[in-house]
């Protein structure tokens, strides 16, 4: 990384100088970002990315403009900050905008950063890779696939009002698909482990797991389509987790009443066993201790209990609302997404995952899903695939694989039909923006499985 | 920029990698949103920076936005330390020979949409809003507008030198309502923020939001007390709106060569489309011609060079409903023996060139919309994209749209809601029995394909014309 805390607060420092808007935020972020991706049992793409964005917000009276630059010259952040009041003067007065984020006082949290994450090199990340690729042929696997990514980043803001934050964090992701193929057949299996520290990447055990369910995975058949007892893996159940939270867990979809919780709020959604709630300080969970507005994140309880507590909001929405303050969830402004639950944890129960095979006469185990769509939103309703390892489950035992299959579910309903909550969760990323969830598996009766595909 | 890549490309000569190539580019993007009267967002990013891509034993491929010699120089040094570390585990990389061009290209646009003032399109959008606000129970009235301008330079040890002028433009505008029961949503032209084409501000005013806003918003009204989408087997027809996605992810994706050969298997997924099945697979009816076409008149995805150097040119992916091509680059035309299809692209310059769609199209038929109604006994028309989800071969698909209007002994009967239509790609396009005429052939623009490690976002373009299906399962799942 280039640039330190204290090159960010020059730009910042100059920014509020030369600004002559009422009230001025600057977001540095600054990303360091290394993958080396396999396919075919190849590196086949093996990438380093470096990139800095400086955005600055704007606000005359209650008309705010944004701009952003990827170019630390003095010039380029002047005509920045110039484009930004530009947007700004023109912009309308919004009388739902009550101003930049005041600074706010908070405890200091240890960064998730770790310097092994941010040293590591394309030679470690290739022999790991090359151990995963070795280990597979062993089992008689020639075809593994899967990414290797650590990256490095640097998040300051500081605003007019006296806000500043600066942290920096680090993420290791390895994933691997492993193909057994032979005799006309195809078997798929996967696994990923997430951290903040490299050293925490077992990638032998996430290899092995791979390998493990893809030959377990060969020969799949047909089931008829219906309503069946499901346990869903960790990473199946991040999947509704995410979901639920872009359906339903932002202030601004309940004020618009696009989220399933509308109106519910003090009601009992889920089966009671259900807490789920976004808490960056969590000792499983990794992230910023701020968001993209500098406001301390807190810890929000949106399911407690199965009942519907609360949301997420940011500066922004919390002021639509009377008394509300930010939660800490703002993303990188301005945002149609924002806020969001960047940080989510489900509640662990006291099942493992082979009791919970076990104690089901038929049901189907999946590894994960692929594709998952809203098709209500404001219903909680979901549509998706299984991906990569799926077992038909019968008389406690797993018998043998299946074709995927498309399931077509209401979610809160699903909630409501859980049976057992695993004792154990596990840490994902996201691809796309930058969240994390930690899951539990899941045992639920009822899902319905709505339709099949041919592998 | 010309400077700094010359020295690029001479630094990499002197370093006597096997290949080469620099691609610098500065990008402009402006976005407007405009919700319930009020300015939601009003952004506008530069971004400028370099992608280097080696092959110095293995694929190295190193990014910056350090815009002086020694950042060059720097970049050069990072990717080759990550080409020597790919070759642990790679074999020798072969590319396909192409022609190589000292050239440049415009994008034909005739006002240039960051020129417009943004008092224009801000009290443009505004109106529109206001057009909207017809009934207490629309929550949300929003509209937006999106521009990129991409200035770009590609050059390569091969001796490319290739500079492109890129303008894009578009917008739209949708509600959001609500009866304390039920939620609908209601767009025009089309859901993912509009409809959008590499042209200049003239797009954006031909859309004509501001005479589409109310017919929009009454829609969106009525399809709060419309009936749910029956249950069954009937046949469909698709909207183009709607049409253009189906072609996206049931045949665009599944012909890209990379997905096929597996290196997209551990996140985008794979295809059905192996090569073994290439001249074999009966992907269609006779009537069904599908094309990957950059040199499309203003479509979003096109352009005048890959950001390999491949000029810009049509292939046949699915002829007389049978599949005769891929989408490929370099690396896997030489692989698999075809030839290369103008199809490698970046999402902007710090990302690494994957096979993307270009503009895919549907070719024209030689029915009318109208005619497949008439002779339609019982059937449902899909409009407006709302939920889309496909397996990871390309073969289970389900689709719901905003709107379904229901057709009855050849006429259009009653407007339905959570319309969903449900098959396996290659059945679904056998089943395809007219597809109209070249008068009802539309360019659409969708701006967000996701694909790759690190997830990039491109912006494509599909054509086609209003098309029926016969015997498609509706209306799944539990409502």
């Amino acid at each position: 990384m280039v640039a330190s805390e204290r090159e960010f607060e020059k730009i910042s420092e100059k920014v509020m100088k030369e600004a002559e808007a009422d009230e001025v935020e600057v977001r540095i972020i600054q990303s360091d970002t290394a993958l080396t991706r396999y396919a075919n049992s190849q590196i086949h793409q093996n990438i380093g990315q470096e990139d800095i964005d400086i955005s600055i917000r704007a606000v005359f009276g209650q008309k705010t403009g944004a701009a952003s630059t990827n170019s630390i010259k003095e010039e380029s952040i002047i005509d920045c900050l110039s484009k930004a009041e530009t947007i700004a003067r023109y912009q309308k007065t919004d009388p739902n905008f009550k101003g930049l984020p005041e600074p706010i006082e908070m405890e200091k949290i240890p960064e998730n950063h770790v310097d092994q994450t941010a040293k590591f090199t394309p030679d470690e990340r290739a022999e790991k890779v090359k151990d995963i690729i070795e280990m597979a042929k062993s089992e008689g696997i020639d075809r593994v696939y899967g990414a290797f990514q650590t990256q490095e980043q640097n998040l300051f803001i500081a605003n007019s009002k006296g806000v500043r934050r600066f942290s920096r964090f680090t993420s290791a992701n390895l994933t691997t698909t492993a193909i057994a193929d032979w005799d006309n057949d195809q078997g798929f299996g996967w696994s990923e482990s997430c951290s903040d520290d490299v050293r925490d990447i077992d990638h032998m055990d996430v290899g092995s797991t791979a390998v493990e369910k893809g030959l377990n995975n060969m020969e799949t058949r047909d089931i008829d389509l219906g309503e069946y007892d499901v346990v869903l893996e960790p990473l199946a159940v991040k999947s509704i987790l995410q979901y639920m939270d872009m359906m339903g867990f932002s202030g601004k979809k309940v004020q618009e009443e696009r989220s399933f919780m509308t109106g519910k709020f003090g009601e009992k959604l889920m089966d009671e066993r259900v807490n789920i709630y976004d808490d960056v300080s969590d000792p499983d969970m990794i992230g910023y201790p701020f968001d993209y507005e500098g406001v301390p994140k807190q810890r929000v309880d949106i399911i407690d209990e199965g009942v519907a507590n609360e949301v997420v909001y940011d500066s922004y929405t919390a002021g639509r609302e009377e008394g509300k303050e930010s939660t800490g969830h703002a993303l990188p402004m301005p945002n149609p997404m924002s806020p969001l639950a960047m940080n989510l944890l489900m509640d662990t129960g006291d099942f493992s995952q082979e009791e919970m095979i076990e104690e089901t006469d038929k049901g189907i185990l999946v590894t994960r899903f692929n594709y998952c769509r809203p098709v209500h939103p404001v219903k909680g309703i979901l549509t998706g695939l299984t991906r990569d390892g799926t077992w038909l489950i019968e008389d406690g035992e797993v018998k043998h694989p299946l074709n995927n299959l498309r399931f077509t579910q209401n979610l809160i309903e699903a909630f409501n039909n859980i049976e057992a909550i695993g004792e154990k969760r596990k840490l994902f990323a996201m691809g796309f923006y930058p969240a994390y969830f930690a899951a539990p598996a899941l045992k639920i009766s009822d899902f319905n499985f709505t339709g099949s595909t041919e592998f | 920029m010309r400077d700094l890549v010359e020295f690029g490309i001479k630094e990499l000569e002197d370093k006597d990698v096997r290949y080469g190539d620099i691609r610098l580019s500065k990008i402009n993007t402006e976005v407007i949103s405009v919700k319930n009267d009020t300015v939601e967002a009003i952004k506008n990013s530069e971004s400028e920076g370099y992608g280097i891509r080696v092959i110095d034993g293995g694929w190295g491929f190193a990014s910056s936005a350090d815009l002086s010699t020694e950042g060059i120089q720097k970049t050069i040094k990072r990717a080759r330390k990550i080409a020597k570390a790919s070759s642990k585990a790679s074999d020798p990389i072969e590319l396909k020979e192409i022609d190589i061009y000292e050239d440049d290209y415009t994008t034909p646009y005739k006002k240039d949409p960051f020129e417009v003032s943004l008092e224009e399109k801000l009290d443009y959008l505004i109106d529109v809003n206001k057009r909207m606000d017809i009934d207490d129970r629309i929550k949300v009235r929003k509209c937006d507008f999106r521009a990129w301008k991409t200035k770009k330079f590609f050059a390569s040890t091969e001796g490319s030198m290739i500079e492109q002028n890129l303008v894009k433009t578009g917008g739209g505008c949708n509600v959001n309502v609500s009866d304390g029961e039920d939620t609908q949503k209601r767009s025009y032209p089309n859901s993912f923020g509009g409809d959008f084409n590499s042209k200049g501000y003239e797009f954006f005013e031909s859309l004509e939001l501001l005479e589409n806003a109310e017919e929009t918003a009454q829609e969106g009204v009525d399809l709060l007390d419309a009936e749910q989408c029956p249950e069954g087997k009937m046949d469909i027809i698709l909207n183009t709106n709607q049409l253009a996605l189906q072609v996206h992810e049931s045949c665009g994706h599944p012909t890209e060569l990379d997905r096929a050969l597996g290196t997209e298997a551990s996140y985008a997924g794979t295809s059905f489309m192996t090569p073994d099945k290439l001249g074999e697979l009966k992907y269609g009816s006779e009537m069904v011609n599908i094309v990957s076409d950059p040199t499309a008149e203003g479509g979003l995805g096109t352009f005048g060079y890959d950001d390999e150097g491949v000029k810009a040119k049509k292939v046949d992916l699915i002829k007389d409903g049978m599949f005769v091509g891929y989408q490929a680059s370099r690396e896997g035309a030489e692989k698999v023996g075809v030839d290369v299809s103008g199809s490698m692209r970046a999402d902007g310059w710090k990302n690494l060139p994957l096979v993307r769609m270009t503009n895919i199209n549907l070719e024209p038929g030689d029915w009318s919309k109208k005619e497949m109604i008439e002779e339609t006994d019982k059937g449902i028309i899909f409009d407006g994209i709302k939920s889309w989800s496909i397996d990871d071969k390309r073969l289970n698909f389900q689709f719901g749209t905003e709107a379904g209007y229901l057709v009855e002994d050849g006429e259009v009967t009653d407007l339905i809601k959570n319309p969903t239509y449900t098959g396996i790609t290659y059945e679904f396009w056998r089943n395809c029995n007219a597809i109209a005429g070249e008068d009802e052939w539309k360019l659409h623009g969708v701006p967000n394909c996701g694909k790759g490690e690190p997830p990039q976002t491109m912006q494509v373009g599909h054509g086609c014309a209003p098309s029926r299906f016969k015997d498609i399962r509706v209306g799944v799942g539990k409502w």
